[in-house]
């Protein structure tokens, strides 16, 4: 089946290829840990490898940041912006919502004018804002999501976790059912050095790699590197060797 | 000289070294200091569509003043006004001759004698 490349070194091959086509997917992460760098790759990659232009909905930082953010990996987005093959757009969880529930908004007006193929969504967190009922919260969500589809988008959504190393906290996770796929970043702490890793929790319609991998930002943005070996427990922010848990539970004292 | 006198010495002098159109622009379209912090947020981000509200949030001012000076920049043309289903939104007009005038208002006011001028053109309008 043909895939949406993200052009992220390492996670193609987790996710065999690429996103599906026409999917919604939820990045989720602490701040800093690279959750916009991952979008913002994806949109790149699709506008200058694979010819799709791209459009960026921000709903809290302004396009500079992200002209910034995007110069420090080489990306030139004003460029690529005159060029017409981005829009980065700076706008609200209930305008966009609304403006894709009409026939001829500006958003699919935009989509045709620039034949669009992929959206980062920046970020999904603002939209919690609307209602603080979980079932509405659900439903406006999901209907943003398929208004999205609907325009034939592959999509890139952030959401903010907040706790930065450990458990989740308590944010709804009822989102994780809407969305196609679902990548989550986490800081994990391994002999008193802080790391990344990342883990694809879920792909509908897709086999993927299960494993909790190390990733890097370098200066060319996002690279996913080997699976943390020998060590269990990654998820909780503090990871054991497997041989003393090991020893702990076998070995006579 | 009077103080009257030495004030429409200075106006006379301010007003007869700018560019009539900018001149026009800050007295007819940009004079509040709202309006200029609105339509310098709306160059910087021209494809931005939303509500008072949220850019009442955006420019850290409150909704009630955003508002007045919102309808009043869509009636000198500079933005567009319209309804999104409940909502009302502004977003950058789409004229290309007005979007020009801005670009050059927001390139003149980074030149510091420029800003002195239009701070004083505003506050004089004000009053």
């Amino acid at each position: 089946m043909e895939r949406v490349k993200t052009g992220i070194p390492g996670l193609d091959e987790m996710l065999r290829g690429g996103f599906l086509p026409q999917t919604a997917n939820l990045v989720e992460g602490a701040p800093g840990t690279g959750k916009t760098t991952l979008g913002m790759q994806f949109i790149y990659h699709g506008i200058t490898a694979c010819d799709e232009p791209g459009l960026i909905l921000t709903f809290e930082e302004f396009p500079q940041q992200y002209y910034n953010d995007a110069a420090n990996f080489g990306w030139d987005f004003r460029r690529l912006e005159r060029e017409g093959k981005l829009r980065v757009m700076m706008t609200s969880p209930e305008v966009s919502r609304a403006d894709l529930e009409q026939v001829g908004g500006r958003l699919e007006r935009l989509v045709r004018q620039m034949g669009v193929k992929r959206v980062l969504v920046d970020s999904l967190s603002h939209f919690e804002r609307l209602s603080e009922d979980p079932a509405e919260m659900r439903a406006i969500v999901y209907g943003f999501i398929n208004g999205l589809k609907r325009e034939g988008l592959t999509a890139v959504l952030t959401r903010e976790n907040a706790a930065l190393i450990g458990e989740n906290d308590a944010a709804d996770d009822s989102l994780g059912f809407l969305v196609d796929s679902y990548i989550l970043l986490r800081y994990v702490e391994i002999e008193s050095a802080i790391h990344k890793a990342l883990l694809v929790l879920k792909m509908r319609g897709s086999d993927h790699d299960k494993g909790i991998r190390r990733f890097e930002i370098t200066e060319r943005g996002l690279e996913v590197r080997a699976p943390f070996e020998g060590q269990e427990g990654i998820l909780s922010g503090s990871p054991r060797r497997m041989v003393d848990s090991f020893v702990q539970a076998f070995v006579r004292r | 000289m009077e103080g009257q006198d030495m004030e429409l010495d200075l106006t006379g002098r301010l007003m007869a070294d700018m560019d009539p159109q900018l001149l026009d622009f800050l007295q007819h379209k940009v004079n509040t200091f709202v309006k200029w912090d609105l339509v310098r947020f709306f160059h910087d981000n021209p494809h931005t569509t939303d509500t008072a509200e949220n850019i009442a949030r955006y420019a850290g001012r409150s909704v009630d003043t955003i508002r007045v000076e919102l309808a009043e920049l869509a009636r000198a043309g500079l933005l567009e006004e319209s309804r999104l289903g409940e909502m009302t939104v502004y977003s950058l007009t789409a004229d290309a001759a007005t979007r020009d005038l801005l670009a050059r208002f927001v390139a003149a006011s980074d030149d510091r004698q420029f800003r002195v001028k239009a701070i004083y053109h505003i506050i004089r309008g004000t009053r």
